[in-house]
C-alpha cells in the first residue's frame, strides 16, 4: 500500500482517484456503479448476441420430438429440412377444424392454456392439467402424393409427480396409434421416467384407440382388459401412479374434450 | 464342561500376543453366545442389574417367536392357495414334491414346510452377509460382535417379502449393517434402526422387486393387491370383495411381507417385551395415541377423492406393518428417544407420520417403515428439546 | 513461485477439497450427478466460473469497498454464470435442459464465493486465477467419481455408452433406483469423505467433546 501512496504525485486525476481509499464513500459509489455497468454490458451482450442461436435450439428441440413420434427422425439429416414435411394447424377443439385467426408457426399452446381468454377452467379434470386451451397446435405429415400420412398431437396431463408434456402421432384412419412420446416430465428416474423407455413407447405403435362400436378402448394397466390386446398398453412395472396418469391423459385428449371431433373430421376425410 | 474347558484352552491364542489375536472378536462372539462373560465394568459407576446386553438381545428374539411361525405359516398358506390356482413351479415346489408334502392349504404341516423354504434362504442370507460385515468391523475396530445382530438379521427377514432375490437380500443387510449401524460407531450408537435402514434401502433400489402386486405371493402369475394398496384406489369397504376381513388381517392370514401380517403375533411379542420391561411402554403408548388420532381427525375431515381419510383407526392399526413396527422397531431402545416425555412424543410423531404416510402421499402406500425411520432421525432432537425444558423448569424455582 | 502455483493447482484435489474437506458445495453435487456427461459439463461451467470471478475480483481487489464487498463480488460471479448459461443454451442445449436451474445456482455454490472471499481478495489475479481452476477440478472430481457410480449401477452406462445391459432393455442387470435419485449422492459422498480421511488420517476433525476413559480417572 505504501507503495501506491508514494506514486501518487506521479499519476493524473483519475490515478489520484483510484488510490483513494477504497471505503470512500464516492470510490464505493463509482465502484457499484462501474461494477454494474460492465456486469450489465457483458451478459446484455452475451443474451442478445446468443438468442437466435438458443431460439433455433429450442425450436429444434420441439421439432425433433415431433420427427421422432412420427417415427421420421434421422439424425443424420438436417431437423429443418425433414420438419418441412409437417404442416402446422392451429385447432379448435371445440369445432375440431383449423382456424386461422393464429400464426400456426408461431402459436404458444401452452402460453394459450394460461390465458382466461383463449382457455376454459375444466370442471371435470381427469387428466389433472386444471386449465384447457380452447386452441392447440397440431402437425399433419402428408406423403408424396399430398395425402395426409400422420396426425401428430399434443397431449399433457398430471403422472405422479409432475405434468407430462408429449406427442401422440395417429395413422391417417385416425384411429390407429403410430408412436407416443413424452418430450418433459418430472416422474421417478427408474420407475416413472421409463415412460421414456424405447421398449416401453415402441408398445403403442400399431394399437387401436377406439373398436368397432366407436368406444374409446385404448388404456395403460396391468392386465390386458376384455377390449382385448390390440387396445392394450402394459403399464409400468412399479410406477402405477404415472401409468395411471398417461392412462387418463391419452382418454382425456382422444375423448370428447380432446381431439374426438377433429378425428371424425379426419376419418369423413375433412381435414 | 468340556466346552468351557475348551475356551479356556484357546482363549490365550486370541488375547494379546496370541497368534490369533486379530480374531479375538470372532472367539469372544462364540464364547460369549455360549457363557456369561467373565469380564465386569471396572470403572464407576457400577449398575447392578440381572440384566445385559445378551440377555435383551435374546429376549428380542424370543418375542419374535409367535411371528416366525406365523411367518412360516402364513408364506406357505398363500402360497399354496396360489399354487391351487396356477400350479407349482420352481426348486421349493420339486423338493415338496419329492418329500411327498403336498401342496394343501388345509393342511398346517405342508403350509409351515412350505413357508420354510422361504423363510431359511432369506434368512441364511442374510446372517452370511451381514455376519461378514459384523465381523469385518469387530475385526478392524477391535471391538465385539455382539447379540444384536441377531435380532438385526431376524427383524431384516421378517420384513421381507417372500419373492426378494436372495442377493438383493444381502445388499440390503450390508447397507444397513454399514451405514445404518458400523458408521457411527456400532451397536448402542446408531440412530437408525440397521434392520429398516436396509430394508428402506431394497426399498429404494429395487421398487419393482419389493413393491406392486406381484411380490406378495411367490407364485408365478399370481398377482394380488395389497390390502392397504386396495383401500388407496377403492376405500375400506372394497376390501371384503377382494377377500379381506379385519380378523384375517388381526390373525394374519393375508398376503404382505414374511413376518408383518399378523397383528396377534406381533402383540403376543410385545406383551412379552413389556413383562420383561424391554420394550418401553410409553413409546407404545405414543405410538398408539399419534395414530388413533390423526386418523379420527382424517376421518372427520374426509375426503372425496382419496378414499384413504375414511379409512379408521383399527384398520390402520392390522394392515401393512403397522404392528409388527410397533412392537420390535418402535420400540428399539438405541434409537428411539432416551428421555420419558421424549418416549410419548417419540411414539405420537411415528404415528403421526405413519398415518399421513398411508393416507396423504400418492406414491407409497405403506408408511410404516419410513415413518419410524423418520421417528429414529427426530429422536435425539426431541431429547434434546426436553431435556432443555427441563432444566429450564428446574433454574426457574430458583431465580 | 512455480512450485507454489503446482500446489495451489493440486492442493484443492485431495488435501483441500472443497468437497470432501470443507464441505462446499454439496447441493449441486446431489442434484447434476446422475449421469456422468451432465456432471462434467458442470465441472467445466463450475471451473470456468471459479477461475474466472476470482481472477476479476483479484484484479479489482483493491478498490473494492469493504461495505458492498459481498455485492461486487456477486455480480462478478452472477455475471459470469449468465454467460455460461447463455453458452450452454447456445451451444449444448440438450445438456442446459438437463442442467436446468443448477447452472444458475452456481451463483450460490459455496465454493465460488468461498474463494473468492478467502484467496481472490488477498492474492494476486493469476495466482486466484489458478486457485480457482484448482478448487474447481477438486469439486469437478468428486462430482464425476459420485457420477461415475451414480450412472454405472443406476442406469448401467457411463456417458451414456451401456456398460451393463439392464434388464428393462432385455439385458440381465438389474439397475439400483435408489441411486438414480439425488439423496443416494449424501451416502455416496459421505462414503468418498469416509475413504479419504482412512486415506489422509490428517482430514480426520478433533472431536468436539472427550469420551472418557478408564485411564482418564
Amino acid at each position: 500500500m505504501s507503495d501506491e501512496q508514494q506514486q501518487d504525485a506521479s499519476k493524473g486525476p483519475i490515478g489520484r482517484f483510484l488510490a483513494q481509499p477504497a471505503d470512500s464513500i464516492s470510490k464505493t459509489i463509482f465502484v457499484a456503479v462501474a461494477v454494474c455497468l460492465v456486469a450489465s454490458m457483458v451478459v446484455s451482450a452475451a443474451a442478445v448476441a446468443l438468442r437466435p442461436l438458443q431460439e433455433v435450439n429450442a425450436l429444434k428441440d420441439k421439432q425433433i420430438n415431433i420427427l421422432q413420434v412420427a417415427g421420421v427422425y434421422d439424425p443424420e439429416e438436417d431437423v429443418v429440412e425433414a420438419f418441412a414435411a409437417f404442416e402446422p394447424h392451429v385447432l379448435e377443439l371445440a369445432t375440431g377444424e383449423f382456424t386461422d385467426a393464429f400464426d400456426a408457426t408461431t402459436f404458444d399452446d401452452r402460453a394459450a392454456a394460461d390465458d382466461p381468454e383463449l382457455s376454459v377452467e375444466l370442471e371435470d379434470d381427469p387428466a389433472g392439467i386444471g386449465r384447457q386451451s380452447k386452441f392447440v397446435t397440431v402437425y399433419l405429415l402428408r406423403d408424396e402424393a399430398g395425402s395426409i400420412d400422420k396426425v401428430v398431437l399434443p397431449i399433457y396431463g398430471y403422472g405422479l409427480w409432475s405434468t407430462l408434456y408429449g406427442y401422440i402421432a395417429l395413422e391417417n384412419n385416425g384411429n390407429d396409434i403410430y408412436g407416443l412420446q413424452f418430450y418433459e416430465h418430472g416422474e421417478t428416474p427408474g420407475l416413472g421416467a421409463e415412460v421414456d423407455n424405447p421398449l416401453w413407447k415402441a408398445q403403442w405403435n400399431g394399437k387401436k384407440l377406439e373398436d368397432e362400436d366407436e368406444i374409446l378402448q385404448i388404456n395403460v394397466s396391468k392386465a390386458v382388459t376384455p377390449a382385448g390386446p390390440d387396445y392394450h398398453v402394459d403399464a409400468l412395472a412399479g410406477a402405477t401412479l404415472t401409468s395411471d396418469g398417461v392412462h387418463n391423459l391419452v382418454n382425456f385428449w382422444m375423448g370428447e374434450a380432446g381431439f374426438s371431433l377433429f378425428l371424425d373430421n379426419l376419418k369423413a376425410g375433412n381435414v | 464342561m468340556g466346552l468351557r474347558n475348551f475356551f479356556d484352552r484357546i482363549e490365550p491364542h486370541f488375547e494379546k500376543g496370541g497368534k490369533w489375536e486379530k480374531y479375538f472378536p470372532l472367539y469372544e462372539m462364540v464364547e460369549s453366545f455360549a457363557f456369561t462373560p467373565k469380564t465386569v465394568t471396572t470403572a464407576a459407576p457400577h449398575a447392578r442389574s440381572y440384566i445385559d446386553m445378551k440377555r435383551i438381545m435374546t429376549y428380542v428374539v424370543l418375542a419374535t417367536i409367535p411371528c416366525i411361525l406365523m411367518a412360516l405359516y402364513n408364506t406357505g398358506y398363500q402360497t399354496n392357495l396360489a399354487i391351487a390356482e396356477f400350479g407349482p413351479s420352481g426348486w421349493r415346489a420339486s423338493i415338496i414334491e419329492f418329500l411327498r408334502i403336498g401342496f394343501n392349504p388345509a393342511n398346517p404341516f405342508a403350509n409351515m414346510m412350505h413357508g420354510l423354504m422361504y423363510f431359511l434362504p432369506i434368512y441364511i442370507t442374510t446372517l452370511v452377509a451381514g455376519g461378514i460385515c459384523e465381523v469385518i468391523f469387530a475385526t478392524v475396530r477391535k471391538h465385539e460382535v455382539n447379540e444384536g445382530f441377531l435380532v438385526t438379521s431376524m427383524l431384516y427377514t421378517l420384513i421381507l417379502p417372500a419373492t426378494t432375490p436372495l442377493w438383493q437380500v444381502a445388499l440390503g443387510i450390508i447397507f444397513g449393517v454399514i451405514i445404518g449401524k458400523e458408521v457411527f460407531g456400532g451397536t448402542g450408537k446408531n440412530f437408525l434402526n440397521p434392520a429398516l435402514t436396509g430394508r428402506a434401502f431394497l426399498y429404494f433400489a429395487y421398487p419393482a422387486q419389493l413393491s406392486g402386486d406381484s411380490v406378495w405371493v411367490p407364485v408365478d402369475g399370481f398377482t394380488g393387491a395389497t390390502a392397504l394398496a386396495v383401500t388407496a384406489a377403492d376405500g375400506v369397504q372394497e376390501l371384503a370383495a377382494h377377500g379381506i376381513t379385519w380378523w384375517d388381517s388381526f390373525l394374519g392370514f393375508i398376503p404382505g411381507s414374511l413376518g408383518e401380517t399378523s397383528t396377534v403375533a406381533a402383540l403376543l411379542g410385545l406383551a412379552f417385551l413389556l413383562m420383561t420391561k424391554i420394550a418401553n411402554y410409553r413409546m407404545v403408548v405414543g405410538c398408539l395415541g399419534g395414530m388413533i388420532g390423526f386418523s379420527l381427525l382424517l376421518n372427520w375431515i374426509g375426503s372425496d377423492t382419496n378414499p384413504m381419510f375414511a379409512m379408521p383407526w383399527y384398520w390402520h392399526l392390522v394392515l401393512g406393518g403397522y404392528a409388527f413396527g410397533l412392537v420390535f422397531m418402535v420400540t428399539e431402545p438405541v434409537s428411539g428417544s432416551h428421555t420419558n416425555l421424549g418416549r410419548y412424543i417419540y411414539g405420537a410423531l411415528i404415528g403421526f407420520m405413519v398415518v399421513m404416510i398411508r393416507v396423504i402421499n400418492p406414491a407409497f402406500p405403506e408408511g410404516m417403515m419410513l415413518a419410524i425411520l423418520f421417528g429414529n432421525v427426530f429422536a435425539p432432537l426431541i431429547d434434546y428439546f426436553v431435556v432443555q425444558a427441563n432444566i429450564k423448569r428446574r433454574a426457574k424455582r430458583h431465580v | 513461485m512455480a512450485h507454489k502455483r503446482r500446489e495451489m493447482l493440486v492442493d484443492p484435489l485431495v488435501d483441500n477439497n472443497p468437497i470432501t474437506l470443507q464441505v462446499l458445495g454439496i447441493c449441486s453435487a446431489l442434484a447434476v450427478t446422475s449421469s456422468m456427461q451432465v456432471a462434467l459439463v458442470m465441472t467445466i461451467a463450475v471451473t470456468f466460473v471459479t477461475a474466472f470471478a476470482s481472477m476479476f475480483i483479484s484484479i479489482i481487489r483493491n478498490h473494492i469497498p469493504g461495505s458492498i464487498r459481498i455485492i461486487v463480488q456477486m455480480v462478478i460471479i452472477a455475471s459470469l454464470v449468465i454467460l455460461v448459461d447463455q453458452i450452454l443454451k447456445a451451444y449444448a442445449f440438450e445438456i442446459s435442459k438437463t442442467l436446468s436451474v443448477f447452472v444458475g445456482l452456481i451463483i450460490t455454490n459455496c465454493i465460488v464465493m468461498g474463494r473468492a472471499e478467502a484467496f481472490a481478495m488477498k492474492n494476486p489475479p493469476i495466482d486466484s486465477f489458478i486457485d480457482g481452476v484448482g478448487n474447481g477440478l477438486g469439486y469437478g472430481l468428486i462430482l464425476m467419481l459420485v457420477g461415475f457410480i451414480r450412472e454405472l449401477f443406476g442406469s448401467g452406462s457411463l456417458f451414456g455408452v451401456t456398460i451393463f445391459e439392464t434388464v428393462n432393455n432385455g439385458g440381465w442387470y438389474v439397475p439400483n433406483g435408489m441411486l438414480l435419485l439425488p439423496p443416494s449422492a449424501f451416502f455416496i459422498i459421505g462414503l468418498i469423505i469416509w475413504a479419504f480421511r482412512a486415506w489422509k488420517p490428517a482430514q480426520v476433525e478433533e472431536r468436539e467433546y472427550k469420551i472418557q476413559t478408564v485411564d482418564a480417572h
